[in-house]
């Protein structure tokens, strides 16, 4: 399987870098991260699934709410690169679920090491977090759009 | 001079009728010392359907189970993502401005 995060390296250079990491086995329902927690580890995912969720309060309760979903050869939890190193969203298993886990320390040492595979892994993570983005930005978008839609319909019939 | 007599009394009669007739419709209804009787209190109407139910409050629906509301936020969330994706594979303003299929918001 390929990840995306090692996407354009040779089968050395990304057997290099899964040998930092640590397989872990998430159970089903069972928790990665908290939004808040510390972010010093990121997390690619070998089988099963990882739900991002969001909290969001409904009738006064706070739900956490489905925001994406990341399957085998994804990457999770990039807020471990970038500053100020918080994760930002809540991380599940609806099944079980293999992940490696990078340390931020571990990887960043191996990208000043072997620059070639620091800006071939800088690359590809810029594409995880601008995809995250523009599909964001676009959702963000359709919803303003309905909102003004529902708006000047009210108004319309207010009148 | 028996004319004269009569046309003076027809005078005087005319104007006493006229005096009394004036003083009857300038006098006041009803004097402020006597004492009103007492009406009876008016009926009250009953209730309207247009008046009195208005203020009412609106029946709400039942509310959706928080479950399912979050199955239905889940699945809106999916639909727009695959939307999203679409327009970010092939950026087009039609693309980004298409009508959602999702039904939790139509």
């Amino acid at each position: 399987m390929e990840h995306e995060l090692l996407k354009g390296l040779s089968s050395d250079e990304v057997e290099q870098v899964l040998a930092l990491g640590k397989r872990m086995k998430v159970p089903s329902g069972g928790s990665l991260f908290r939004l808040g927690d510390s972010a010093d580890r990121l997390f690619l995912v070998e089988r099963g699934r990882i739900r991002l969720t969001f909290p969001m309060l409904i009738r006064g309760h706070e739900e956490e709410v489905f925001i994406e979903e990341k399957s085998p050869g994804q990457t999770v939890g990039w807020s471990a690169l970038v500053p100020p190193y918080r994760f930002t969203l809540s991380a599940t298993a609806p099944l079980e679920t293999d992940v490696i886990a990078l340390q931020r320390e571990t990887l960043c040492a191996l990208c000043e090491r072997s620059p070639v595979v620091g800006a071939r892994i800088g690359l590809n993570l810029s594409f995880v977090v601008a995809q995250r983005l523009q599909l964001v930005q676009a959702m963000w978008m359709r919803e303003i759009e309905r909102t003004v839609e529902m708006k000047s319909a009210v108004a319309a019939e207010a009148r | 001079m028996y004319m004269l007599l009569m046309g003076l009394c027809f005078t005087f009669f005319g104007l006493a009728v006229t005096a009394v007739a004036f003083a009857a419709s300038t006098r006041p209804n009803s004097s402020p010392s006597a004492v009103q009787p007492e009406l009876p209190a008016p009926k009250v109407s009953p209730a309207r359907f247009f008046s009195d139910q208005a203020a009412s409050p609106i029946p709400v629906p039942p509310q959706v189970p928080i479950e399912v509301l979050l199955q239905q936020i889940e699945n809106h969330i999916r639909l727009e993502q695959a939307a999203a994706e679409s327009f970010v594979a092939y950026p087009t303003q039609a693309l980004l401005h298409s009508k959602t299929s999702s039904p939790f918001v139509n």
